[in-house]
């Protein structure tokens, strides 16, 4: 019987090292070459134990500075995705959430069904469109874009979240005679705020690191950091690796501090998305 | 409520739907047209029925990007639920410093697809890279992704699974701690082992999750792009070739519009098909709320 | 798991992140204020006119208070990028470098007719640029692109990793150059030869080796299958016995010089041109220690005949939707000057001035031009521009990578090549 306690605890040890390895391991690893000399990026064995230097940091900034416009650009198409992600979400799952009719089922039906189309798919189209408005290349047209791929998921979320503020508070309200608007904003927002964060997580997290429309859409003026990233991997020479993993260590740490300090609410947002709808 | 209502709140579901009707729906209506043409760059779009879809359903190389498709979502979106499920039973079971460690298993979820495939060519990198030094100095052979086919798609399904275990992870997780622990208590007076109640309580119960866990990441990585565009670019040999990469170089490389269209109405049908089942589960459900 | 209200977002801090972040969107545009050229190129043209303290443009950039930005990608995307930025209304790159075997006679039109810039403002001696080159981005009777680097393709070979092989000199023929190959990846010091699998130059090369060729000139799909057969069991040869790295079909066109610099191969095909980055002890610890030769045909190849290597010239266009036209013509007819020209030259730029190769400051830096003008002299493109060539080069690297891998036969290869490209050949 003690054996088998031990054994268990043991495989249970392991398996957590395991967990830990496999999750956080290729982070660190980034993280931490990129503070080591360039050759011992390569050292065989990989070095624990070095004196940390900030050239590749440096370099960075001098050699790359379109990289920081790139992150400039992110935070701004970020800021503007979440906004308009939030706001339009928030409206859409307080109707859902305090009305329902064979319209209003069908038009969530619509709002899933919607999402399933690929985002690839709207590329080709939307290129010409974009163009001709006069909106290539420009921040506004890639934080619409990230916002309308997280706007079902959103207002599903806000719907669950807002299903548990008890209707009394919105009638109470609207015996004093505030208006639906006024009743959205000063009763609902506040105690919905855990939704609302979930999906700014969601939005954030997305927005901040996404790839292809990025790589589609943009050419100078709103490229983001991971594009000036995925341009870094493509003209790599030699021991440019520390440049690169400095990159990926700046673009990566705030949206990582952030999901850790938010785990909670991508938590929230995860298992009412995904279960409830 | 009253329709009158209804029609009150219709301002608030504006944007919502204003949002995916102009920036999904209408684009993707303009795909349909574009499928039944041929067009290029400096060129006018000339009417060709449906030439654009036999030429692509009749291509090898779309075949091939198809079945790779399908390798990487049967293999890898399974392999993940195994990990996940596995992973939820343990964190379940009682651990020490759980909160930590599930900071630390969502930590993926938000390193962007460019940064992890600069990770993680250059741990298996096949001169330098830590992980094949290491396979090397243990006798085991390393990967070698960009010659044996086989290999690659291992990368590639282990960069995947990397980037999404968090997700479904997080899913089963959260459906086993729904799971009332009066049933085991219940199980165990009854007399039944630790897998009998697992095979009789757990299983059955976290049916649904899974399920909707499953679904989801079919569809998810049936548009996989970056992961491959990034790490293999479809090599050796577009050997590695999946289908939204198929579209991406038609459209962009070879300004085939018309080709492009059709493989973008493809994968939509093929999404539709995936998720029809998610859709019936869905509508059950609405229904019952309502 | 409780994820209850234990944080209360204050409403008003959350109105104003949405407020601000919407009108740093609205300032967002203003980030790239000022006159700037945008210039979409690979990297190579941007490191020719030289950086820092040697900038070439420094004194242009003063005179007309402009700046020059530049977006640099590999040869294949940079391309993709090109023609989808001419193809909007309107790009912020208003000088593109393109390659000169994608123009065609529909791509062609969504850019300027360089003639009338010529005419109403023209760049210094400008007969003095190769009239072939010139020809080639005339396309339909309108002039499209300025020619501004040619990139003549040598063999490289580092003497150090030869002569710790036992050999003392450059193979001279193709089937000494594989057995050195061979010889010196065995040695395991350094791989033979590094080839990039992306870019149809290389086949090309060993095909004209045997003289066959992949698309001639007049639109010939492999004139001898049989060299091209040839050419393939050769590199399918020198892959299987090692003289080629195990991550052949990955390595791209950037990395051949990585691999050239850092000493892991001995031998690569690279435009003679990038002497400058190889000649460099900043960049290499074997500068002075790799030198180039001309590429060497088989032994098979008749005397009569020379092995045509592969020449690719980049020109200087003006997308028809660019915004600062005016400025983008001043940058090229600058950057085309004799000056410059020459100066590009030194920095390791193939020169597209036939007066450039004879000048006495660039011979006598470079002990290799007279090699490269002998073999400019019989050198032609890898293939002529087509509207299809994009995918036809995707279609033939495909089933080079699979005969090079081993997956497929030579022959079987070559008749796929056959089957599959004929159709997308201009009738």
């Amino acid at each position: 019987m003690r054996l088998e306690r031990f054994l268990v605890n043991a495989g249970k040890t392991l398996a957590v090292v395991m967990i830990l390895l496999w999750s956080l391991f290729p982070i660190i690893f980034i993280i931490s070459s990129s503070f080591k000399p360039g050759r011992e990026i390569f050292a065989v064995p990989p070095q624990w134990l070095f004196a940390p230097t900030f050239d590749h940091y440096v370099t960075l900034w001098q050699r790359w500075s379109i990289f920081f416009q790139g992150l400039f650009n992110s935070t701004i198409v970020t800021i503007g995705a979440a906004s308009i992600a939030v706001i339009a979400s928030t409206c859409a799952g307080y109707v859902y959430s305090r009305t329902s009719s064979r319209f209003l089922n069908a038009s969530l039906v619509f709002l899933i069904a919607v999402r399933l189309i690929p985002p690839i798919v709207v590329t080709l189209p939307l290129f010409p469109i974009v163009n001709n408005l006069g909106l290539a290349d420009t921040h506004f047209v890639l934080s619409v874009l990230y916002a309308t791929f997280f706007v079902s998921l959103g207002t599903v979320l806000m719907r669950t979240f807002i299903d548990q503020i008890p209707r009394e508070l919105d009638e109470a309200a609207s015996m004093d005679g505030a208006t639906m608007p006024v009743i959205l904003w000063k009763v609902i927002t506040p105690l919905a705020a855990p939704g609302i964060l979930a999906v700014a997580v969601f939005v954030v997290v997305f927005a901040w690191n996404e790839f292809l429309f990025a790589f589609i859409f943009t050419s100078t003026r709103a490229k983001t950091a991971p594009l000036v990233i995925s341009e870094m991997i493509g003209s790599i020479e030699g021991v440019d690796w520390g440049v690169l993993f400095a990159a990926s260590t700046v673009q990566l740490l705030p949206v990582l501090l952030f999901v850790m300090a938010m785990n909670r609410y991508l938590v929230a947002g995860l298992t009412s998305g995904a279960t409830k709808g | 409520m009253k329709t009158s209502s209804l029609w009150r709140m219709m301002p608030l579901l504006a944007p919502t739907q204003l949002l995916l009707i102009s920036v999904i729906v209408i684009p993707s209506i303009y795909v349909v047209w574009l499928s039944f043409h041929a067009s290029t760059y400096g060129q006018a779009a000339t009417f060709v029925g449906i030439e654009n879809y036999i030429r692509v359903l009749g291509d090898p190389g779309f075949h091939s990007a198809l079945w790779n498709t399908v390798v990487l979502v049967v293999v890898a979106v399974h392999l993940e639920l195994l990990i996940a499920l596995g992973m939820a039973l343990l964190f379940n079971s009682g651990l020490w410093g759980r909160r930590f460690l599930l900071v630390a298993v969502l930590a993926p979820y938000a390193v962007s697809e460019v940064v992890a495939v600069a990770m993680w060519r250059f741990l298996f990198d096949q001169g330098v890279g830590p992980i094949t030094v290491l396979l090397n100095a243990l006798g085991l052979p390393a990967l070698e992704w960009s010659y044996e086919p086989s290999h690659a798609m291992i990368m590639i399904a282990v960069l995947t699974i990397w980037m999404h275990l968090p997700f479904t992870f997080v899913i089963l997780y959260a459906a086993r701690l729904a799971l009332p622990s009066d049933l085991y208590e219940a199980a165990r007076i009854d007399g039944a082992t630790r897998l009998q109640s697992f095979r009789r309580v757990t299983m059955p119960l976290l049916g649904p999750a899974i399920l909707v866990a499953l679904l989801f990441r079919y569809i998810f990585a049936f548009r996989m792009f970056s992961e491959v565009w990034l790490l293999t670019g479809g090599g050796p040999a577009r050997t590695t070739e999946v289908v939204a990469v198929y579209l991406y170089q038609e459209a962009f490389t070879y300004s085939a519009f018309g080709p492009a269209s059709a493989t973008a109405w493809i994968m939509v049908a093929v999404s539709m098909l995936l998720a029809s089942g998610y859709i019936l589960l869905l509508r059950r459900q609405v229904k019952n709320a309502a | 798991m409780s994820y209850e209200t234990a944080f209360r977002l204050n409403r008003r801090t959350f109105l104003g992140g949405a407020v601000s972040g919407l009108a740093l969107m609205a300032a967002g545009p203003a980030f790239a204020q000022g006159k700037t050229l945008q210039v979409l190129s690979h990297r190579v043209h941007q490191t020719s006119l030289g950086e820092g303290d040697a900038d070439m443009l420094a004194a242009w950039k003063a005179e007309n208070n402009a700046d020059v930005m530049f977006t640099t990608l590999d040869s294949n995307p940079l391309m993709d990028r090109l023609f989808r930025e001419a193809s909007l209304a309107q790009t912020d790159f208003s000088v593109g470098y393109m390659v000169d075997n994608r123009p065609t006679s529909e791509n062609a039109t969504l850019f300027e007719d360089l003639r009338a810039y010529q005419d109403a403002d023209p760049i210094e001696d400008f007969d003095d640029i190769a009239p072939g080159l010139v020809q080639g981005m005339t396309i339909d009777g309108r002039l499209i692109g300025i020619p501004v680097r040619t990139a003549t393709q040598g063999l490289f070979y580092n003497e150090e990793l030869l002569a710790d092989a036992g050999f003392d000199g450059p193979a001279k023929t193709l089937e000494e150059l594989v057995e050195q190959c061979v010889a010196i990846s065995a040695k395991g010091r350094a791989t033979g030869m590094i080839l990039a699998s992306d870019l149809a130059v290389f086949p090309v090369m060993f095909a004209r080796a045997f003289g066959g060729d992949y698309i001639s000139q007049d639109f010939t799909l492999l004139p001898d299958p049989a060299a091209m057969e040839k050419a393939l069991t050769v590199l399918a040869d020198m892959f299987s016995r090692g003289a080629l790295p195990r991550s052949y079909a990955t390595n791209k066109g950037e990395e051949l010089l990585t691999w050239m610099q850092q000493g892991r191969a001995a031998y690569s095909v690279l435009p003679f041109a990038r002497m400058g980055q190889l000649a460099d002890p900043a960049l290499t610890e074997y500068a002075g220690k790799i030198k180039v030769t001309a590429f060497p045909g088989s032994e098979t190849l008749a005397a009569d005949t020379a092995m045509s290597s592969v020449v690719e010239a980049w020109a200087m266009t003006i997308p028809a939707n660019a915004v600062d036209k005016e400025l983008a013509w001043s940058y090229i007819k600058e950057v085309s000057s004799r000056k410059n020209t020459l100066g590009m030259a030194l920095n390791g730029n193939g020169p597209a001035r036939v007066s450039t190769f004879l000048d006495p400051e660039l011979t006598s830096k470079n002990d290799f031009a007279h090699i490269e003008s002998e073999v400019l002299a019989n050198a032609r493109g890898a293939f002529p521009p087509f509207g299809e060539a994009a995918r036809a080069q995707q279609l033939f690297l495909e089933e080079v990578q699979l005969t090079v891998l081993g997956r497929k036969s030579p022959a079987d290869a070559v008749a796929a090549i056959q089957s599959r490209i004929q159709p997308l050949l201009p009738a």
